[in-house]
């Protein structure tokens, strides 16, 4: 699922990011840091993969 | 949205339908596996297969997830289930498939704590928050959903998590591949090769299809006009006799793959002699349990499981679905003892599976077709 990266606690490898539907979910970064808001990642089963 | 919209372009899709046509050689009938489970929902949702020519087959493989688990090891997650203080955690989907006494979510009504979790992560946090209960996550998926659990065991490691463990049944998709490739059963011509776990795994791992057997595979992104686009570039492959990995999902897919979450599996993970795949029986070094550095969090070292193999109802034909030896609707209980609401067979199940996926959109275009 594409998700849009919304705040990022980079101490926990964790991002708040939000898909086109408005849901938010905490997703796990520690693939693809560094990641910033605005950001769009590629999350499978909670992590973010590309 | 970016990266989404663009890629769902009607006028672009008619486009790439009319080079598609101009790529085929008249008469000669092509046969292309979509391997992955996410281009079959596509394929089904959009219509796409519609826009082909009707001498351009489209074979469904075996890259859902949910699909390929056997009976068994469905029974094995519920006898773990069923252990005295356990709750079991395990994909919205997963809970829906039958194993030879019924279905997890079934057990669940029978009282045993069986919770749907969206990731890894959302089962570890229940163990954290529950210190009295033995959480155990039923792991399944590609190398697409390995680094997930792999990073979540990782946690639990380094949190000292002792409550969490993980029973195992993540796969690769390479053996598959050769298992199809090697069978006398299927003639295919190339290969719509597996977008996500490419994401993890990148297209190098894929090269075997042209070397050892001169067939096409082209690396696609999930959107209509990636798949189109895919379709159009095995064609072109197939008319200038050439035959190699491309990757059509370069917005994603690195060629040598996310070499952080190859480092992750192969920290956590371990190769198993051999693995059950609903349909395809045996394959060896097809799946994943967990490293001797992760055996305490291992969910079948912890508890016994029955470990029986089960063989699939005799009316069911979910084997040569996942083979792509016949089409969904050519399965004797499609659409009738099987269904959606009340699914025989895995492919019936997920979203990602063939049958499921054409029931839901396919049927009524055939249906128009048949009439």
């Amino acid at each position: 699922v594409p998700m849009t990266v919304v705040r990022v606690d980079s101490a926990r490898m964790l991002a708040l990011c939000e898909d086109d539907g408005g849901t938010r979910r905490s997703v796990e970064i520690a693939l693809v840091e560094p990641v910033a808001p605005g950001d769009t990642v590629l999350v499978h089963a909670g992590t973010a993969i590309a | 949205m970016k990266f989404v919209d663009e890629f769902r372009d009607a006028e672009l899709g008619r486009v790439l339908a009319g080079q598609i046509l101009s790529a085929i050689e008249p008469g000669r009938h092509y046969k292309l596996m979509e391997v992955c489970g996410g281009h079959t929902h596509s394929i089904y949702k959009y219509g796409i297969d519609d826009l082909l020519p009707s001498n351009v087959e489209l074979v469904h493989g075996p890259g859902c997830p949910v699909c390929v688990i056997p009976m068994g090891r469905v029974d094995d997650g519920i006898a773990i289930a069923h252990q005295p203080g356990v709750t079991f955690t395990c994909f919205g989907d997963m809970m829906r498939v039958p194993g030879s006494e019924g279905t997890l979510l079934e057990a669940k009504a029978r009282g045993a704590d069986i919770r749907m979790v969206y990731s890894p992560l959302d089962a570890l946090r229940i163990a954290k928050s529950e210190p009295e209960r033995e959480v155990v996550f039923f792991a399944i998926g590609f190398e697409t959903t390995a680094p997930s659990t792999a990073l979540t065991l990782k946690r639990a490691k380094a949190e000292g998590v002792k409550n969490f463990s993980c029973m195992c049944n993540h796969v690769t998709i390479v053996p598959p591949l050769r298992a199809l490739l090697d069978s006398p059963d299927l003639r295919l011509d190339g290969f719509v090769g597996p977008g996500h776990v490419s994401t993890v795994v990148g297209a190098r791992p894929f090269e075997f299809i042209p070397a050892d057997y001169r067939k096409p595979i082209v690396v696609s992104g999930f959107e209509p006009v990636d798949v189109l686009q895919s379709v159009l570039m095995i064609l072109r492959q197939l008319a200038e006799g050439r035959c190699e990995v491309e990757n059509q999902y370069k917005r994603v897919v690195p060629y040598e793959g996310n070499l952080r979450a190859l480092e992750v599996i192969a920290e956590v993970f371990a190769l198993r002699p051999h693995f059950e795949w609903r349909g395809l029986g045996f394959i060896s070094q097809s799946g994943l349990k967990l490293s001797d550095a992760y055996a305490d969090f291992d969910a079948e070292l912890r508890w016994a499981v029955p470990g029986v193999r089960v063989a699939d109802p005799k009316a069911c034909q979910c084997g040569e679905v996942l083979k792509g030896v016949i089409k969904p609707w050519e399965c004797k209980v499609f659409g009738t003892a099987c269904t959606p609401e009340r699914p025989i067979g895995t492919c019936m199940v997920s979203s990602e599976g063939a049958c499921a996926a054409y029931y839901n959109y396919g049927r009524f275009a055939r249906e128009r077709e048949v009439v």
